[in-house]
Protein backbone atom coordinates (compact mmCIF):
# COMPACT_ATOMS: atom_id res chain seq x y z
CA UNK A 1 0.00 0.00 0.00
CA UNK A 2 1.46 3.23 -1.04
CA UNK A 3 0.20 6.67 -0.37
CA UNK A 4 -0.37 8.83 -3.37
CA UNK A 5 1.53 11.82 -2.12
CA UNK A 6 4.14 11.62 0.55
CA UNK A 7 3.33 13.81 3.51
CA UNK A 8 6.37 15.58 4.82
CA UNK A 9 4.77 16.52 8.09
CA UNK A 10 2.06 15.11 10.30
CA UNK A 11 -1.37 15.98 8.94
CA UNK A 12 -1.96 19.28 10.62
CA UNK A 13 -4.79 19.73 13.06
CA UNK A 14 -6.47 23.07 13.41
CA UNK A 15 -4.00 25.91 13.17
CA UNK A 16 -3.39 27.55 16.52
CA UNK A 17 -4.03 31.29 16.74
CA UNK A 18 -0.64 32.86 16.28
CA UNK A 19 0.69 36.26 17.12
CA UNK A 20 4.03 36.96 15.47
CA UNK A 21 6.12 40.03 15.38
CA UNK A 22 6.99 40.94 11.79
CA UNK A 23 10.69 40.34 12.55
CA UNK A 24 10.24 36.72 13.62
CA UNK A 25 12.01 34.14 11.46
CA UNK A 26 10.12 30.87 11.21
CA UNK A 27 10.54 28.33 8.40
CA UNK A 28 7.64 26.43 6.93
CA UNK A 29 8.73 23.11 8.37
CA UNK A 30 8.48 24.30 11.95
CA UNK A 31 5.49 22.63 13.60
CA UNK A 32 2.90 24.69 15.42
CA UNK A 33 -0.16 23.04 16.80
CA UNK A 34 -2.73 23.39 19.51
CA UNK A 35 -5.73 25.41 20.43
CA UNK A 36 -4.35 28.17 22.63
CA UNK A 37 -2.46 31.14 21.30
CA UNK A 38 1.20 31.06 20.32
CA UNK A 39 2.98 34.38 20.66
CA UNK A 40 6.47 34.93 19.31
CA UNK A 41 8.08 38.30 19.93
CA UNK A 42 10.43 40.29 17.79
CA UNK A 43 13.69 39.03 16.27
CA UNK A 44 13.19 35.50 17.54
CA UNK A 45 14.49 32.65 15.41
CA UNK A 46 12.78 29.29 15.07
CA UNK A 47 14.69 26.48 13.36
CA UNK A 48 13.09 23.91 11.04
CA UNK A 49 11.31 21.01 12.77
CA UNK A 50 11.01 22.83 16.05
CA UNK A 51 7.70 21.97 17.63
CA UNK A 52 5.47 24.34 19.56
CA UNK A 53 2.34 22.79 20.98
CA UNK A 54 -0.32 24.93 22.63
CA UNK A 55 -2.86 22.20 23.35
CA UNK A 56 -2.47 22.60 27.09
CA UNK A 57 -1.97 26.34 27.32
CA UNK A 58 -0.68 29.37 25.51
CA UNK A 59 2.94 29.61 24.44
CA UNK A 60 4.96 32.79 24.74
CA UNK A 61 8.44 33.11 23.27
CA UNK A 62 10.19 36.35 24.15
CA UNK A 63 12.36 38.63 22.07
CA UNK A 64 15.65 37.55 20.47
CA UNK A 65 15.30 33.94 21.45
CA UNK A 66 16.34 30.85 19.51
CA UNK A 67 14.43 27.59 19.31
CA UNK A 68 16.53 24.97 17.55
CA UNK A 69 15.46 21.99 15.47
CA UNK A 70 13.51 19.22 17.18
CA UNK A 71 13.07 21.21 20.36
CA UNK A 72 9.61 20.62 21.74
CA UNK A 73 7.84 23.33 23.67
CA UNK A 74 4.57 22.76 25.46
CA UNK A 75 4.48 18.97 25.40
CA UNK A 76 2.14 17.01 27.60
CA UNK A 77 3.73 16.38 31.03
CA UNK A 78 5.07 12.88 31.65
CA UNK A 79 3.36 12.71 35.02
CA UNK A 80 -0.11 13.83 34.09
CA UNK A 81 -1.48 13.58 37.65
CA UNK A 82 0.86 16.23 39.03
CA UNK A 83 0.34 18.49 36.07
CA UNK A 84 -1.26 21.87 36.43
CA UNK A 85 -3.02 23.67 33.63
CA UNK A 86 -1.12 26.34 31.78
CA UNK A 87 1.31 26.84 28.96
CA UNK A 88 4.92 27.81 28.60
CA UNK A 89 6.51 31.22 28.83
CA UNK A 90 10.04 31.86 27.58
CA UNK A 91 11.75 35.17 28.32
CA UNK A 92 14.04 37.20 26.08
CA UNK A 93 17.38 35.85 24.81
CA UNK A 94 16.41 32.29 25.68
CA UNK A 95 18.10 29.52 23.68
CA UNK A 96 16.36 26.15 23.47
CA UNK A 97 18.75 23.71 21.82
CA UNK A 98 18.26 20.55 19.74
CA UNK A 99 15.95 17.87 21.18
CA UNK A 100 15.19 19.82 24.35
CA UNK A 101 11.74 19.25 25.80
CA UNK A 102 9.79 21.82 27.79
CA UNK A 103 6.60 20.50 29.33
CA UNK A 104 3.47 22.61 29.53
CA UNK A 105 1.81 23.63 32.78
CA UNK A 106 2.79 27.17 33.72
CA UNK A 107 6.45 26.53 32.94
CA UNK A 108 8.56 29.68 32.91
CA UNK A 109 12.08 30.25 31.68
CA UNK A 110 13.76 33.53 32.56
CA UNK A 111 15.64 35.92 30.28
CA UNK A 112 19.00 34.78 28.96
CA UNK A 113 18.68 31.14 30.01
CA UNK A 114 19.99 28.32 27.85
CA UNK A 115 18.32 24.92 27.69
CA UNK A 116 20.96 22.69 26.14
CA UNK A 117 20.75 19.66 23.86
CA UNK A 118 18.35 16.94 24.92
CA UNK A 119 17.41 18.30 28.33
CA UNK A 120 13.93 18.15 29.79
CA UNK A 121 12.15 20.82 31.81
CA UNK A 122 9.28 19.49 33.90
CA UNK A 123 5.82 20.92 34.03
CA UNK A 124 5.46 24.07 36.13
CA UNK A 125 9.19 24.57 36.65
CA UNK A 126 10.22 28.20 37.12
CA UNK A 127 13.72 28.84 35.86
CA UNK A 128 15.35 32.15 36.72
CA UNK A 129 17.35 34.48 34.53
CA UNK A 130 20.65 33.52 32.90
CA UNK A 131 20.44 29.88 33.94
CA UNK A 132 22.07 27.02 32.06
CA UNK A 133 20.44 23.63 31.85
CA UNK A 134 23.26 21.41 30.62
CA UNK A 135 22.95 18.76 27.93
CA UNK A 136 20.65 15.86 28.82
CA UNK A 137 19.88 17.29 32.26
CA UNK A 138 16.40 17.01 33.72
CA UNK A 139 14.61 19.64 35.78
CA UNK A 140 11.88 18.04 37.86
CA UNK A 141 8.32 19.35 37.57
CA UNK A 142 7.63 22.34 39.81
CA UNK A 143 11.29 23.12 40.52
CA UNK A 144 12.08 26.78 41.17
CA UNK A 145 15.62 27.76 40.19
CA UNK A 146 17.16 31.08 41.26
CA UNK A 147 18.85 33.34 38.71
CA UNK A 148 22.20 32.24 37.27
CA UNK A 149 21.92 28.58 38.25
CA UNK A 150 23.67 25.85 36.31
CA UNK A 151 22.05 22.43 36.32
CA UNK A 152 24.55 19.77 35.27
CA UNK A 153 23.78 16.56 33.46
CA UNK A 154 24.02 14.56 36.68
CA UNK A 155 21.51 16.82 38.44
CA UNK A 156 24.00 18.84 40.49
CA UNK A 157 23.39 22.56 40.71
CA UNK A 158 25.71 25.46 41.21
CA UNK A 159 25.73 29.20 40.78
CA UNK A 160 27.16 30.80 37.66
CA UNK A 161 29.18 33.89 38.51
CA UNK A 162 30.01 34.86 34.95
CA UNK A 163 28.52 37.92 33.42
CA UNK A 164 25.61 37.06 31.21
CA UNK A 165 25.87 40.02 28.87
CA UNK A 166 28.45 38.37 26.64
CA UNK A 167 26.18 35.43 26.11
CA UNK A 168 23.27 37.66 25.14
CA UNK A 169 25.47 39.44 22.64
CA UNK A 170 26.49 36.08 21.20
CA UNK A 171 22.88 35.04 20.89
CA UNK A 172 22.04 38.25 19.10
CA UNK A 173 24.93 37.89 16.67
CA UNK A 174 23.95 34.31 16.02
CA UNK A 175 20.37 35.33 15.26
CA UNK A 176 21.50 38.01 12.87
CA UNK A 177 23.56 35.53 10.86
CA UNK A 178 21.32 32.48 10.94
CA UNK A 179 18.11 34.31 10.09
CA UNK A 180 19.55 34.90 6.63
CA UNK A 181 20.02 31.15 6.15
CA UNK A 182 16.52 30.12 7.08
CA UNK A 183 13.73 30.84 4.69
CA UNK A 184 11.11 32.76 6.55
CA UNK A 185 7.57 31.62 6.00
CA UNK A 186 5.42 33.34 8.57
CA UNK A 187 2.38 33.42 6.35
CA UNK A 188 1.93 29.68 6.44
CA UNK A 189 1.01 29.85 10.10
CA UNK A 190 -1.42 32.74 9.89
CA UNK B 1 11.69 -10.94 3.45
CA UNK B 2 8.78 -8.65 2.96
CA UNK B 3 8.42 -6.84 -0.30
CA UNK B 4 9.34 -3.19 -0.03
CA UNK B 5 7.46 -0.34 -1.59
CA UNK B 6 7.91 -0.07 -5.30
CA UNK B 7 9.58 3.29 -5.05
CA UNK B 8 11.95 2.19 -2.30
CA UNK B 9 12.49 3.65 1.11
CA UNK B 10 15.97 4.82 0.23
CA UNK B 11 17.47 6.97 -2.44
CA UNK B 12 20.65 5.42 -3.72
CA UNK B 13 23.14 7.73 -5.33
CA UNK B 14 25.76 6.91 -7.92
CA UNK B 15 28.47 6.74 -5.32
CA UNK B 16 26.43 4.25 -3.32
CA UNK B 17 25.09 6.54 -0.65
CA UNK B 18 21.79 5.30 0.74
CA UNK B 19 19.66 8.14 1.97
CA UNK B 20 16.30 7.44 3.55
CA UNK B 21 13.39 9.33 2.07
CA UNK B 22 12.33 10.09 5.61
CA UNK B 23 15.55 11.88 6.50
CA UNK B 24 15.54 15.69 6.79
CA UNK B 25 18.46 17.04 4.87
CA UNK B 26 18.72 20.79 4.68
CA UNK B 27 21.14 22.51 2.37
CA UNK B 28 22.09 19.40 0.42
CA UNK B 29 24.21 21.52 -1.90
CA UNK B 30 26.59 22.09 1.00
CA UNK B 31 27.05 18.43 1.90
CA UNK B 32 29.67 16.05 0.63
CA UNK B 33 28.95 12.39 1.26
CA UNK B 34 31.99 10.22 0.69
CA UNK B 35 30.22 7.25 -0.88
CA UNK B 36 28.45 4.23 0.61
CA UNK B 37 27.12 6.41 3.39
CA UNK B 38 23.88 5.28 5.03
CA UNK B 39 21.45 7.91 6.27
CA UNK B 40 18.55 6.34 8.13
CA UNK B 41 15.05 7.78 8.63
CA UNK B 42 14.62 10.87 10.82
CA UNK B 43 18.23 11.86 10.54
CA UNK B 44 18.58 15.61 10.35
CA UNK B 45 21.60 17.19 8.71
CA UNK B 46 21.94 20.96 8.74
CA UNK B 47 23.90 21.64 5.60
CA UNK B 48 22.23 25.04 5.42
CA UNK B 49 24.29 26.35 8.31
CA UNK B 50 27.29 27.33 6.23
CA UNK B 51 30.34 29.27 7.14
CA UNK B 52 29.77 32.98 6.79
CA UNK B 53 33.04 34.30 8.11
CA UNK B 54 35.25 35.47 5.27
CA UNK B 55 37.08 32.21 4.68
CA UNK B 56 40.40 33.37 6.12
CA UNK B 57 40.66 35.69 3.16
CA UNK B 58 41.65 38.62 5.34
CA UNK B 59 44.65 36.67 6.60
CA UNK B 60 45.52 35.11 3.26
CA UNK B 61 45.60 31.31 3.21
CA UNK B 62 43.12 29.12 1.43
CA UNK B 63 41.89 30.37 -1.88
CA UNK B 64 38.84 28.23 -2.55
CA UNK B 65 35.81 29.74 -0.82
CA UNK B 66 34.56 26.46 0.51
CA UNK B 67 30.88 26.40 1.23
CA UNK B 68 30.88 22.80 2.35
CA UNK B 69 29.13 22.65 5.69
CA UNK B 70 29.36 18.90 6.27
CA UNK B 71 31.78 16.45 4.74
CA UNK B 72 31.85 12.72 5.41
CA UNK B 73 34.08 9.86 4.37
CA UNK B 74 33.20 6.42 3.04
CA UNK B 75 31.00 3.90 4.85
CA UNK B 76 29.58 6.27 7.43
CA UNK B 77 26.41 5.11 9.11
CA UNK B 78 23.99 7.59 10.67
CA UNK B 79 21.30 5.82 12.68
CA UNK B 80 17.73 6.91 13.17
CA UNK B 81 17.23 10.29 14.79
CA UNK B 82 20.80 11.52 14.50
CA UNK B 83 21.26 15.28 14.20
CA UNK B 84 24.39 16.62 12.51
CA UNK B 85 24.81 20.33 12.96
CA UNK B 86 27.86 22.41 12.10
CA UNK B 87 29.18 24.16 15.20
CA UNK B 88 29.02 27.91 15.43
CA UNK B 89 30.94 30.52 17.36
CA UNK B 90 32.02 34.11 17.34
CA UNK B 91 35.01 34.60 15.18
CA UNK B 92 36.62 38.02 14.89
CA UNK B 93 33.56 39.58 16.41
CA UNK B 94 31.14 37.92 14.02
CA UNK B 95 29.15 34.78 14.44
CA UNK B 96 29.85 32.03 11.97
CA UNK B 97 29.28 28.34 11.60
CA UNK B 98 32.29 26.20 10.86
CA UNK B 99 32.39 23.15 8.62
CA UNK B 100 32.12 19.71 10.18
CA UNK B 101 34.36 16.95 8.88
CA UNK B 102 33.67 13.28 9.43
CA UNK B 103 36.16 10.55 8.48
CA UNK B 104 35.70 7.10 6.96
CA UNK B 105 33.89 4.22 8.66
CA UNK B 106 32.17 6.34 11.30
CA UNK B 107 29.15 4.92 13.05
CA UNK B 108 26.75 7.20 14.94
CA UNK B 109 24.05 5.65 17.11
CA UNK B 110 20.40 6.53 17.50
CA UNK B 111 19.30 10.00 18.59
CA UNK B 112 22.82 11.30 19.01
CA UNK B 113 23.37 15.01 18.41
CA UNK B 114 26.72 15.86 16.87
CA UNK B 115 28.14 19.37 16.76
CA UNK B 116 31.77 18.35 16.55
CA UNK B 117 34.36 20.08 14.42
CA UNK B 118 36.13 16.90 13.34
CA UNK B 119 35.51 13.20 13.74
CA UNK B 120 38.33 10.89 12.66
CA UNK B 121 38.23 7.55 10.86
CA UNK B 122 36.80 4.40 12.45
CA UNK B 123 35.05 6.27 15.25
CA UNK B 124 32.07 4.61 16.84
CA UNK B 125 29.59 6.79 18.72
CA UNK B 126 26.82 5.13 20.73
CA UNK B 127 23.21 6.11 21.04
CA UNK B 128 21.80 9.11 22.91
CA UNK B 129 25.14 10.87 22.99
CA UNK B 130 25.72 14.58 22.73
CA UNK B 131 28.92 15.68 21.04
CA UNK B 132 29.50 19.30 22.01
CA UNK B 133 30.42 22.13 19.72
CA UNK B 134 33.94 22.10 18.30
CA UNK B 135 34.82 18.79 19.89
CA UNK B 136 37.59 16.99 18.02
CA UNK B 137 37.44 13.22 18.02
CA UNK B 138 40.56 11.58 16.65
CA UNK B 139 40.77 8.17 15.00
CA UNK B 140 39.46 4.83 16.29
CA UNK B 141 37.70 6.37 19.28
CA UNK B 142 34.73 4.71 20.87
CA UNK B 143 32.11 6.90 22.54
CA UNK B 144 29.82 4.81 24.72
CA UNK B 145 26.04 5.20 24.89
CA UNK B 146 24.71 8.30 26.62
CA UNK B 147 28.02 10.13 26.81
CA UNK B 148 28.00 13.92 26.79
CA UNK B 149 31.21 15.15 25.21
CA UNK B 150 31.68 18.75 26.32
CA UNK B 151 32.33 21.52 23.82
CA UNK B 152 35.93 21.91 22.60
CA UNK B 153 37.05 18.56 24.03
CA UNK B 154 39.81 16.80 22.11
CA UNK B 155 39.67 13.02 22.34
CA UNK B 156 42.97 11.28 21.46
CA UNK B 157 43.32 8.22 19.20
CA UNK B 158 42.18 4.82 20.48
CA UNK B 159 40.32 6.21 23.52
CA UNK B 160 37.08 4.93 24.97
CA UNK B 161 35.04 7.74 26.47
CA UNK B 162 31.88 7.67 28.55
CA UNK B 163 29.93 9.63 31.12
CA UNK B 164 28.35 13.03 31.62
CA UNK B 165 30.61 14.91 31.04
CA UNK B 166 32.56 12.42 28.99
CA UNK B 167 35.96 11.29 30.21
CA UNK B 168 38.47 8.85 28.82
CA UNK B 169 37.71 5.56 30.57
CA UNK B 170 39.90 3.20 28.63
CA UNK B 171 41.77 2.36 25.51
CA UNK B 172 40.63 0.45 22.46
CA UNK B 173 42.69 -2.78 22.52
CA UNK B 174 45.47 -2.89 19.97
CA UNK B 175 44.62 -4.98 16.95
CA UNK B 176 41.07 -5.33 18.18
CA UNK B 177 40.05 -4.96 14.63
CA UNK B 178 38.52 -1.54 14.28
CA UNK B 179 39.68 -1.82 10.67
CA UNK B 180 36.24 -2.56 9.35
CA UNK B 181 34.08 -2.41 12.49
CA UNK B 182 31.38 -4.12 10.53
CA UNK B 183 30.21 -1.05 8.65
CA UNK B 184 30.63 -2.65 5.26
CA UNK B 185 28.36 -5.46 6.39
CA UNK B 186 25.95 -3.02 7.93
CA UNK B 187 25.88 -1.05 4.71
CA UNK B 188 24.66 -4.01 2.73
CA UNK B 189 21.82 -4.70 5.17
CA UNK B 190 19.96 -1.47 4.49
CA UNK B 191 18.60 0.11 1.38
CA UNK B 192 16.08 -0.99 -1.18
CA UNK B 193 17.47 -4.48 -1.65
CA UNK B 194 18.81 -5.35 1.77
CA UNK B 195 21.09 -8.35 1.91
CA UNK B 196 20.78 -10.93 4.58
CA UNK B 197 23.19 -9.89 7.36
CA UNK B 198 24.30 -13.51 7.79
CA UNK B 199 25.72 -13.72 4.32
Amino acid sequence: MSTAKRQSTVPAGPKPPVNFSSTVTIPKDAVLQGTHSITIQSETLIHPRARLDSNLGSILVGRRSIVQERAQIGVEPQNIDAAVPGGVSLGDYVVVEVNAVIEAGGTEIGDGSVVQVGSRIGSGAKIGKDCTIAARATVAPGTVLPDQTVVLSNGQQRADKRLADARKLSTLKQINVVRKMIRNDQDKFK
Amino acid sequence: MSRRQVKGDYIETETGNKVSRKANLLGTQNMVLGGKVVIQPEVMIRGDLVRTAPSSSSSGGTTAPSTTAIQTGRYCFFSKGVVLRPPGRRYKGQFSHMPMRIGHHVFIGQDTVVQAATIGDHVRIGKNCVIGEFAIIKECVEVLDGAVVPPNMVIPNYSIVAGQPARVVGEVPEGGGPEENGLRGLYSTVGNNPQNPDM
